[in-house]
């Protein structure tokens, strides 16, 4: 082995180790976090052990956002699942000063002014968990299984557009990954794109 | 008479300034203006039939920015949906190279700031009924700040029809023109190389030009599913970098083993000078002729390419011994015939499959691949030949016999006893060997198309070949009844034997020369004394290791034989042969022929010639033939004198990978290539494999013609 190997598997070593910042990916174990949510609580997602959790990065100025807002898409999926008994953790991971970052009391009025149906609202100013993850997006999605592994990260669907109207004609990942996991299946999606507006990060 | 044109131009575009309509729109957000959205067409004038330019201007409001065609990890690509008149085409959207931005969270997004034209090509039908043109085009945009802002207009521009349009809106063309993308330049310029380890991809771009750029990215330009983490370099110096692509999609192997994209380089990240090549998936991209004919016309082009590589001048003497072996078996049974054809099919098929595995297992490790300079280029393959030839010419003319150890007679070639289909099976294999520098007619194109496709395609066409190639034995096998016009066996089938061998010994002498060509008169003569000693040794099993010797006998001999080829291979070959320096091209310039470099051709081309460039190697016979009969004929020279078009000989007997690169981009695997480059701006003419006066002398006249007429 000459020198210049050795830079090249040094230099990609050091690369690797950058590059770990990004996102986990599909198949490792879910990064833990403990974040207060619009009321306060303390949530983090060891908690949570032993139930399907889905994260959902949010900032309510978004367009794309609002897409699934807008028109009660989000908040139906919420709705679907929490009923299923799974956990529905949405993060606010923009800093303060930036749009989208919201105060607790902010976050409960477009909690009960949007109808949300999430578990919890959780308040990430720091970006602490939204950097664990990678998050790039609004809407950015991952689901979790109950053994803390990532099993699905990436867009809510599959048109990356800010219109409300493509909606009906698109495959929700996030419902096809939960159904599938539900019924005991391997998910057939496990990494997309995702898409949306980037989060603001401090 | 051009500057007038180009006065009368500018007069124009200063009058259609104030008289084409505006067709801005705007996009405000809590009463601030956001985007101006507008269309410009590079033209004054719809001609009806001929292509124009017409683009999406973009102005943002400052801070803001809108989305390349890749947007990143946020973001979203602008969007134009045309509705044009039936008939009318539209090109892609012409996608300047963009800024790369990285926000807090490692958010990297590639985008625009201030200002975009975003080009189309537009191609009008060519009948034009009404007198002004409406172009109607809805635009979807995300522009961004610290929030985005989704926008949209539906723009109009209106254009009249007339017979004559002069530019329009050329300053602001010609800027983001510049900003467009290259080809990949290929040739000395730069290489590009990608590799795969594991769930990375790695890019190896090598290029002197590197040096003059502190900046250097890759844009990716991820196609479908693909999920791309953020390009890096990974190690860089003077004139090369790597590039670590890692992919993200949930099974990276479905992504391929490169993506397209953008190697940018700057002065600093994002400056204005920045400059891009375009990376494709297969490097291989085509120049001037893009084949477009289907799969099975190639197929059949290989077919006929095999048939007609029979009558090829390095093939015939072996196959005049096939024809030989027919003679020979004319009395005998039918199935006998038949058993030694599909031998002798099996043989040529083995090669030529052996081949393509060969070649579709140096493509996957990513390998340079082409047709017959594959092994022609190669000194010691063209040497190993010229061993073959004269072992089998020796053995023609009754020097000795070639049996195989056991003394069990499984002749090669003269194949009386009744095992010969393994002798019909080697025979077989050995005219396709020497077929492989005779890429005849259409095989030149049918492997040039194969070599871009995918595995199966390569084997598929190489089976085509053998299939063609072996069609008419097969054919002369399953009917046997054919046979009979050939001549009846007798004694004169020896003196036919011996002349043979003196066709092979030709065929040794064309060897010796392209070995010469490739090492030099030293080289060709240390090669001849170790033939001289293969000669000498055959010649001793001939004469003394008979079957009534004595063991001990055959065995010393054997061993001295043994001795006397490795002792001479070990001096002549691996000593003196291989200290010969590979001979310079220039050579083997004659007349007023020139030695092809890039470098020299785009001097010429910058001077304002047209150049024409002769892809030949020493091996060709095809480029032989067709240097003597059309080129150096008194009317050509005199064609090319008149119209003093530059002479650039490329010269690939020795491999030169800057030659093979553009054979490449010509979609050749292999010489004899070709090109006349008219001028600058022009396209480049590809000729056919065999020429023609005719056609050389017709297309001088229509380049020269179009060239004069600017």
């Amino acid at each position: 082995m000459n020198t210049k190997t050795i830079l090249t598997i040094l230099t990609s070593l050091v690369a690797g180790a950058v590059f770990a910042l990004d996102a986990p990916p599909v198949g490792s174990a879910a990064p833990d976090f403990s974040l207060t949510d619009a009321k306060g609580k303390t949530h983090s997602l060891s908690q949570y052990k032993g139930k399907y959790v889905v994260l959902e990065w949010f900032n309510p100025e978004c367009p794309f956002v609002k897409k699934h807002y807008g028109s009660g898409n989000m908040q139906k999926l919420q709705e679907e699942y929490t009923g299923k008994g799974i956990t529905w953790l949405t993060i606010d991971s923009n800093a303060p000063g930036s749009e989208g970052n919201l105060t607790a009391d902010a976050a409960s009025k477009v909690m009960t002014g949007w109808k949300t149906h999430q578990t919890a609202l959780l308040l990430d100013p720091e970006g602490k968990a939204g950097r664990a993850y990678g998050a790039k997006n609004t809407p950015n999605m991952v689901v979790i299984n109950p053994e803390g592994k990532i099993v699905y990260e990436g867009a809510i669907d599959s048109k990356a557009t800010p219109n409300p109207a493509d909606i009906s004609s698109s495959t929700n990942y996030v419902k096809v990954a939960l159904d599938e996991s539900l019924a005991g299946k391997p998910i057939t999606t496990s990494t997309t794109k995702p898409y949306g507006c980037s989060v603001k990060y401090k | 008479m051009k500057s007038g044109v180009r006065l009368a131009a500018y007069a124009v575009v200063c009058v259609s300034i104030f008289v084409l309509p505006s067709s801005g729109q705007s996009q405000t957000y809590k009463g601030k203006e956001l985007v101006k959205a507008e269309l410009l067409a590079d033209t004054n004038a719809i001609v009806p039939g001929k292509p124009f330019a017409i683009g999406l201007l973009l102005r943002m409001a400052p801070g803001w920015h809108t989305y390349w065609k890749f947007s990143g990890d946020a973001g979203l690509p602008t969007e134009i949906k045309w509705k044009l008149p039936p008939g009318w085409k539209v090109g892609e959207i012409q996608w300047p190279i963009p800024l790369k931005t990285t926000d807090p969270g490692d958010i990297q997004t590639y985008g625009y700031q201030d200002e975009v034209l975003l080009v189309q090509e537009i191609a009008p039908s060519a009948a034009v009924s009404d007198s002004t043109v409406k172009l109607v085009a809805e635009a979807n945009w995300l522009v961004c700040e610290k929030i985005c802002i989704p926008g949209n207009a539906s723009l109009e521009l209106e254009l009249p029809r007339s017979t004559t349009s002069a530019p329009a809106n050329a300053e602001i063309f010609a800027r983001y023109r510049r900003l467009l993308p290259r080809d990949w330049p290929g040739g000395k310029v730069a290489s590009a190389n990608w590799r795969r380890t594991g769930s990375d991809l790695r890019l190896n771009v090598k290029s002197a030009t590197l040096a003059n750029y502190p900046a250097v990215d890759f844009y990716p330009l991820p196609q479908g599913d693909t999920v791309v983490g953020h390009p890096r370099v990974e190690s860089r110096s003077e004139s090369e970098i790597i590039f670590r692509v890692p992919i993200e999609s949930a099974s990276p192997a479905g992504a391929g083993s490169s993506i397209d994209g953008l190697v940018v380089l700057a002065q600093h990240p994002n400056g204005d000078d920045r400059m891009a090549w375009r990376t494709e998936a297969p490097m291989i991209a085509s120049a001037g002729s893009v084949p477009t004919r289907g799969i099975f016309t190639f197929l059949f082009f290989g077919f006929l390419g095999g048939i007609i590589l029979n009558l090829m001048p390095c093939v015939l003497p072996v196959i005049s011994l096939k024809i030989f072996g027919f003679i020979q078996h004319a009395g005998q049974s039918r199935q006998k015939i038949l058993r030694s054809g599909i031998a002798f099919a099996g043989g040529i098929f083995a090669w030529f499959i052996g081949l393509a595995l060969l070649l579709i297992a140096l493509k996957a490790a990513g390998r340079e691949i082409t047709w017959g300079g594959f092994q022609f280029t190669n000194p010691y393959f063209v040497l190993a030949l010229s061993v073959i030839v004269l072992v089998f010419a020796l053995d023609l003319f009754g020097v000795f016999e070639i049996s195989l150890p056991q003394s069990v007679t499984r002749r090669l070639l003269s194949s009386s006893s009744g095992q010969h289909e393994a002798a019909s099976f080697f025979q077989g294999l050995f005219a396709t060997v020497l077929a492989t520098p005779c890429t005849a007619p259409f095989l030149g194109t049918a492997l040039g198309f194969a070599f871009a496709q995918s595995p199966a395609i390569i084997l598929l066409m190489f089976v085509a070949i053998a299939a063609g190639m072996s069609a008419p034995y097969l054919l002369l096998c399953a009917q046997p009844a054919w046979l009979r016009f050939l001549p009846k066996p007798g004694p004169w089938m020896l003196h036919v034997k011996q002349f043979m061998g003196f066709l092979l010994l030709a065929t040794l002498l064309f060897l010796l020369y392209v070995l010469g060509a490739q090492r030099g008169l030293e080289g060709a003569i240390w090669a001849s004394c170790f033939l001289l000693i293969i000669s000498i040794a055959c010649w001793m099993k001939g004469a003394f290791v008979l079957p009534t010797a004595s063991v001990a006998k055959r065995t010393i001999v054997l061993a001295l034989m043994f001795v006397l080829v490795l002792a001479s291979g070990i001096y002549f070959i691996g000593g003196k042969f291989r200290s010969t320096n590979v001979a310079s091209a220039d050579s083997r310039l004659r007349g007023d022929w020139q030695a092809f470099t890039p470098e020299r051709l785009q001097a010429d081309l910058d001077e304002g010639h047209s150049v024409f460039v002769d892809f030949t190697a020493a091996w060709c016979l095809t480029c032989k033939f067709n240097e003597a009969n059309v080129l150096e004929s008194n009317a050509v020279r005199e064609a090319f004198q008149r119209h003093a078009i530059v002479k650039l000989k490329a010269d690939w007997t020795s491999g030169d990978p800057v030659i093979t690169k553009l054979l490449q981009r010509f979609g050749r695997p292999g010489v004899p290539l070709y090109v006349l480059y008219p001028g600058k701006s022009e396209e480049p003419i590809v000729f056919p494999e065999l020429l023609t006066k005719g056609i050389i002398l017709e297309k001088l006249e229509t380049a020269s013609r179009t060239v004069a007429s600017q």
